[in-house]
Parts: C-alpha cells; sequence; structure tokens
C-alpha cells in the first residue's frame, strides 16, 4: 500500500517548515507594520512588501501541507498517534483549523494593507492592525503547535 | 476603503464557511488516502478525510462574499462593525475547535 507523496514526504516536509518559519515572520512584520500605522507612522512600503510576503508564503505553506496531508493521516496519524499519543491527535486537527483561519486572515490583510494610504482614517488603521494581527497570533499558534507535533513522529519516518 | 471592506467580509463568510459544512456535515469533497478515491458525501469512516473538501466551502465562501463586496453599489458598513463581526466570527471558530480539543484530551 502506497500513499500519496509518501516517498517525498521528508523533502515536503521541510519545505513546508521553511515556508512556515517565513510566514512566521513575514506576518509578524506586516503585523507590526500595521500596528505602527495606527499611531501615524508612515509604513505604506512595509505593508506593501511584507503583504506580499506574508499572502505567498501561507498560501505556498498551505498547499504543501495538504500534499503532505495523506501521509500524515495514515502514517503517522492512524499508525502511531492514535494509539500511543490521542491527545496529540486532538492538537494537530485543532492546528488545522487555526492555520486555516489564519490563510484567510493573512490573505486579508496583506489584501487590505497594500491599498491602506498614509492618510487612513484610525478606525481603518485600527481595522487592518486587528486583522493581521490576529492573522499572526494564529499562524505562530499553529507554527508551535506544528513543531510538538513533528517532534513527536515526523511524516516520512518509521 | 474598498479593499479592507471587501476583505474584512470575505473573513468573516470564510469563517462560517469553515464552521459550518463541518458541524452541520454537509455533503463535501472526501478523500480516501489507502484507497486514492474521491468522493463526495457527508459521512467519513476510516481514514478518509474531509478537511480539503471544508477547506474548499471556506474559500469558496470567501470568494463569493469578495466578489460580491467589491461589485457591490450600496453603502458600506461602517468599517468598526465590520471588522467587529469579522473577528468574532474567527473567535467563534477557534473557541468551538478549542471545546473539541479540550473534550478529546
Amino acid at each position: 500500500m502506497t500513499v500519496l507523496f509518501e516517498g517525498s514526504a521528508r523533502v515536503l516536509l521541510l519545505v513546508h517548515a521553511v515556508l512556515g518559519f517565513t510566514a512566521v515572520f513575514a506576518t509578524t512584520h506586516h503585523a507590526v507594520s500595521a500596528f505602527l500605522a495606527t499611531i501615524g507612522r508612515p509604513v505604506q512600503r512595509q505593508l506593501q512588501r511584507f503583504g506580499w510576503m506574508a499572502s505567498a508564503s501561507i498560501v505556498a505553506q498551505a498547499l504543501f501541507g495538504l500534499l503532505l496531508y495523506p501521509a500524515y493521516r495514515v502514517r503517522v496519524r492512524f499508525a502511531d498517534l492514535e494509539r500511543n499519543a490521542p491527545a496529540v491527535v486532538q492538537l494537530f486537527d485543532f492546528k488545522e483549523h487555526l492555520s486555516a483561519l489564519a490563510l484567510a486572515l493573512v490573505v486579508g490583510a496583506s489584501f487590505a494593507g497594500r491599498a491602506l494610504p498614509a492618510d487612513a482614517p484610525a478606525a481603518e488603521s485600527r481595522a487592518l492592525a486587528a486583522l493581521s494581527g490576529c492573522g499572526a497570533a494564529l499562524v505562530w499558534a499553529a507554527a508551535l503547535i506544528g513543531l510538538y507535533v513533528t517532534a513527536r513522529h515526523p511524516v516520512g519516518t518509521p | 476603503m474598498r479593499e479592507l471592506r471587501t476583505s474584512l467580509w470575505s473573513v468573516s463568510f470564510f469563517a462560517l464557511g469553515y464552521l459550518l459544512p463541518g458541524t452541520l456535515r454537509f455533503p463535501t469533497l472526501t478523500y480516501d488516502p489507502v484507497a486514492r478515491t474521491v468522493g463526495f458525501t457527508a459521512q467519513v469512516s476510516g481514514v478518509a478525510m474531509r478537511y480539503y473538501g471544508d477547506l474548499l466551502w471556506a474559500c469558496a465562501a470567501g470568494l463569493c462574499a469578495a466578489v460580491v463586496v467589491w461589485n457591490s453599489r450600496r453603502s458600506p458598513r461602517p468599517v468598526g462593525v465590520l471588522a467587529g463581526a469579522a473577528l468574532s466570527l474567527v473567535a467563534l471558530d477557534v473557541a468551538f475547535y478549542f471545546s473539541r480539543l479540550l473534550a478529546g484530551v
């Protein structure tokens, strides 16, 4: 029995992790820039630059995660974690949901941030900061849970 | 700002579109990684998974909302209300899945 992309799971996991770190730092920078915009600092270029980085890295990371998912499901979850660590299974499911919500928040904040004018009303700057800050927080949480589960049993290993 | 309002509506509908199909067991795209078969059903069993389908529902809801709001000519809602609604729906999703995590541990 072979599972889709099982042979290249370790490479996919490495790329997924590198993109994850990129997403963590890009979304954090975007959130910081959005918060600086609320106090009137000129951060339009940063919002555009980190917006592209954040949305590109999180979409690419999600795609690699989706490619890895069948191998995780069969070789890690059903073969190991469901018997030996059911709490970790629940934790990984929670991480999946956080990642999906983070995807929407980060892409939305990036799209809105690239068009934020220098003289934007305070309510709009604050709304963007809230959107971007929540997205970054969810990305951090998903990354930390992902690292914990991977430390327990990396996909691509017996 | 049209982009911000579109993003907030889109995030709201994404959050709804992500939560409702799973909790109400709507039929969705499923994939069985052992049998390597794709289906469209509300019931998943064994190693079959509905995550791809639930994510597709959410993306479709978010994209439809974005297209409708972007092309809408109605007077815009206050951005603070939209932001509050969008983040409340995201918080509702997080709270629901966190409660499932606690119940399962």
